[in-house]
């Protein structure tokens, strides 16, 4: 397969077939995932029953009276042991993109809720993440000290500053043939129209979520005609079989642009010629709505 | 006058594609990916590889073969649609050398007919339908080192529990000792994605290195004295190779790239859709929607529109791809040179990239890796080529150095696997794999239905964590399909986990999905279990 795919703007949402599966597993749990060195995902499930339980301890009303928080706590090391900060957040959300200042460190979360005078209430704990520090290293051993001046350099020769980026340049050029193989595919099973053109027809997935409406169109070319049975017929200079009463069709993919046609007959004799030409011009447009 | 070189280039070509087999159609439509990359790059480079050793021409390249790739280059149903695939084209072919004689396309369409004919002997009469055997032939050589990669190409920094880690590469190695008749001595990280101290899980297999993106080892710690032109150790002892971005650039710069000359072929003019209907039909899916069928009669041009393209001439892009081999190896052989004043020690440079770049997205590539192996054999001494096993066995002292959490991906992190687009897949997948080291912790010895199910289940789960699910709905490319298959996956999974919980199995529905999802054939479940993994992180 390809080696990296071009994160895009307008493709942000899952594919609506996802909601097949189960909304949740009936535990209570959560778990964190590393994005990279500034972003978390986190996703957790809360069942009924745990709720109920925090209602019996705390109280009928707890849910509404409380905040519902993520605290994320850097679990580094010993020192950092009480450091946290708080992420408002509903309960219903049940996952979230979470950012920190500080790459390069260890991190684990509680969903829970913030009680009016200030205690902390948790409802599930994830796992330990450790994020990458997306720096060079601030450790250099013995050795590397003799050489350290030139280390500069060294980056500089290794590509440094090409991180993310070479992988994005492959992207580039691949999403743009991946997207033609997309247009393609994508007709595979809807559409039982045959011709390619510059605008892939597809249903455009993200409008579709916002609003029900949508339209797609795109438009062939079939090219016909007539003329003796036994005569030699070509079309932009390859030749055409003619049907036993000396008509002849052709359909033809019609992308936008200017397509010439000329069509000449030469008589069985080759006495005679009789010419044609067709332009056809496409130009599409659309509202961009 | 031995050791003129300066320097080693080591040539790493991923080859992979999703595991996708679909005996419940007669023609589907995404098992062409695979039959396209057959035909594009995976038996060109064999015929490349062919060439070159009855010549007398030494080479060496390194490449994965995933085991998703190798179970479907092995796979009979899949064999048999191949051999239909390629008569088909083949026959297409032949017409048109007819149809084109006089023609300014004559030449093309000529040099297809004769393609195909090649794929035809090499697959029949050199490897008869057996292509890995072609590759094992190479690598029983010294010429090729074949490399594996994670079970189903999982991503493995987005797993929560080792137990899945380890069962990716155990049924990895144990996968290619089938076919290759010994261990995996590299492997390729799914999208080199590496988290640290994943690396103890290759060392249980005996997997003495892997591959990472430049930044993986820059940002290593402590700072790797040789950047990436030496490999580093992890503590494990297991060697990490990071990625010239120098090289890489070369070939896939979006401006300066080589594959976008313009006496190349262009890509996006298809006979599927240039052919008269009628005509081409025969050769279209059955549904007779117009597709890319892989022959293409034009060149890149120019900016200009699709319709004035100009034909394409093979004597001319052959010679273009020889020269832009000469100037990749020019390039190689100052870079070593430079490097190796600045370092004062022989570098190796590692230039990755996807196989199927060559042949497939670029058709010339396969000449150019030729051109570039002949070059390099004949025209030059600064350079040497090696696999990274060799060059480990010449240069066994490395650095120790902890990488970084890294991939191959945009941005360089997680990011294209974890986004709005996929990061729903998540739960589902954790779930499977607690259930499924439950089951495999459950059950220390089944044997009979049970045994049958539980390792359909273990097919199930490692289905699902291919990490291609995740990136086609990034890219948006085949964003239904990928849906689905992660969808099906797992509720043939969690079907299945129910019907074992619940002592309640359906032999009717197990038979059905051994039959679709056939990957593995020998895979035992005990994979996942914990006292597998716990094993394998003490060895």
């Amino acid at each position: 397969m390809t080696s990296s795919g071009q994160i895009k703007k307008n493709n942000t949402g899952p594919e609506a077939e996802h909601k097949a599966l189960p909304e949740g597993y009936g535990a209570t749990e959560a778990a964190l995932l590393p994005r990279d060195p500034n972003w978390m995902f986190i996703y957790w499930e809360i069942t009924e029953n745990s709720k109920k339980n925090i209602c019996r301890l705390h109280g009928e009303d707890v849910f509404q009276k409380s905040r519902q928080v993520i605290r994320v706590y850097d679990v580094s090391a010993a020192d950092t042991a009480g450091r946290y900060f708080d992420v408002p957040v509903m309960l219903e959300a049940r996952s979230w993109y979470i950012n920190v200042q500080e790459g390069g460190r260890a991190y684990c979360c509680e969903v829970g809720l913030v009680m009016p005078d200030g205690s902390f209430v948790g409802l599930v704990k994830t796992n330990t993440v450790s994020l990458p520090a997306g720096r060079v290293s601030d450790v250099t051993d013995e050795k590397w000290m003799a050489v350290s001046a030139d280390f500069e350099k060294l980056l500089q020769l290794s590509g440094v500053e090409h991180i993310g980026k070479g992988s994005g340049e492959v992207a580039k050029s691949l999403a743009q043939r991946w997207e033609m193989l997309r247009a393609v595919f994508s007709r595979a099973s809807s559409w039982g129209v045959s011709s390619m053109s510059s605008q892939a027809l597809q249903k455009p997935e993200q409008q579709q979520q916002k609003k029900n409406f949508w339209l797609v169109a795109d438009c062939e070319l079939i090219l016909y005609g007539a003329t003796e049975p036994d005569a030699f017929v070509t079309v932009s200079g390859r030749k055409v079989n003619l049907n036993p009463d000396g008509t002849f069709s052709m359909r033809f993919a019609l992308p936008d642009g200017v397509v010439d046609l000329p069509i000449k007959a030469l008589s069985k004799d080759e006495t005679e010629t009789r010419e044609i030409a067709i332009k056809v011009t496409r130009a599409t447009t659309t509202d961009g709505k | 006058m031995a050791n003129k070189e300066k320097g080693y280039l080591a040539l790493v070509l991923h080859a992979h594609l999703p595991f996708i087999r679909h005996p419940e159609y007669e023609d589907f439509l995404e098992e062409d990916w695979f039959f396209e990359a057959m035909c594009e790059t995976y038996i060109p480079l064999l015929d490349v590889y062919e060439r070159l050793t009855a010549e007398g021409t030494d080479f060496r390249v390194t490449m994965s073969i995933t085991p998703p790739l190798c179970n479907m280059m092995a796979d009979d149903l899949l064999r048999e649609r191949f051999r239909r695939y390629y008569s088909l084209r083949l026959e297409l072919a032949e017409k048109e050398v007819v149809r084109n004689r006089n023609t300014k396309f004559y030449d093309v369409a000529k040099m297809y007919e004769t393609k195909f004919r090649r794929i035809r002997e090499l697959y029949e009469d050199y490897y008869h339908g057996r292509i890995l055997e072609g590759f094992k032939k190479f690598q029983d050589m010294g010429k090729l080192e074949i490399i594996t990669c994670g079970a189903t190409h999982g991503f493995l920094p987005l797993e929560l529990r080792k137990e899945a880690v380890h069962a990716q590469i155990k049924l990895a190695a144990d996968d290619y000792r089938r076919h290759f008749g010994r261990g995996p001595r590299g492997i390729w990280l799914a999208e080199c994605a590496y988290n640290p101290g994943d690396d103890v899980f290759l060392k249980a297999q005996g997997i003495r290195y892997f591959f990472l993106e430049t930044h993986g080892i820059i940002y290593g710690s402590p700072r790797p004295r040789y950047g990436v032109y030496a490999p580093v150790y992890c503590p494990s002892g297991v060697a990490a190779f990071g990625r010239d971005m120098e090289s890489a650039q070369q070939v896939w710069s979006a401006e300066t790239g080589y594959p976008g000359d313009n006496r190349y072929r262009e890509f996006y003019r298809d006979l599927g859709y240039d052919l008269e209907y009628d005509y081409v039909k025969p050769y279209l899916h059955q549904d007779g929607v117009r597709r890319n069928i892989g022959m293409k009669y034009c060149k890149i041009t120019g900016k200009v529109q699709l319709n004035e393209k100009a034909p394409y001439n093979p004597a001319e892009a052959r010679e273009m791809a020889a020269s832009h081999a000469g100037n990749f190896m020019f390039n190689r052989e100052r870079q070593i040179e430079h490097l190796n004043g600045f370092l004062g020690r022989k570098p190796v440079v590692v230039s990755m990239y996807d196989a199927e770049l060559y042949g497939h997205w670029w058709y010339e590539g396969v000449d150019f890796l030729e051109f570039l192996f002949k070059k390099i054999h004949h025209d030059q001494k600064a350079i040497k080529m090696v696999t990274p096993s060799e060059y480990l066995g010449i240069h066994p002292d490395n650095q120790v150095v902890q990488p970084c959490m890294s991939t191959w991906g945009d941005k360089g992190y997680n990011e294209v696997w974890l986004n709005g687009t996929n990061d729903w897949m998540y739960r589902h997948l954790h779930k499977q794999v607690e259930r499924m080291v439950e089951l495999a912790n459950k059950f220390p010895a089944a044997d009979g239905t049970l045994l049958r199910a539980l390792n359909q289940c273990a097919r199930e789960v490692v289905l699902g964590m291919s990490s291609d699910w995740a990136f086609l709905m990034t890219v948006g490319t085949a964003k239904s399909y990928s849906t689905k298959r992660f969808v099906a996956h797992t509720h043939r999974f969690n079907g299945l986990y129910e019907q074992i919980m619940g002592n309640r199995l359906e032999e009717n529905f197990l038979k059905d999905i051994e039959w679709r999802d056939n990957i593995f054939p020998e895979l035992n479940y005990r994979v996942f279990s914990t006292e597998e993994m716990e094993k394998a992180s003490r060895s």
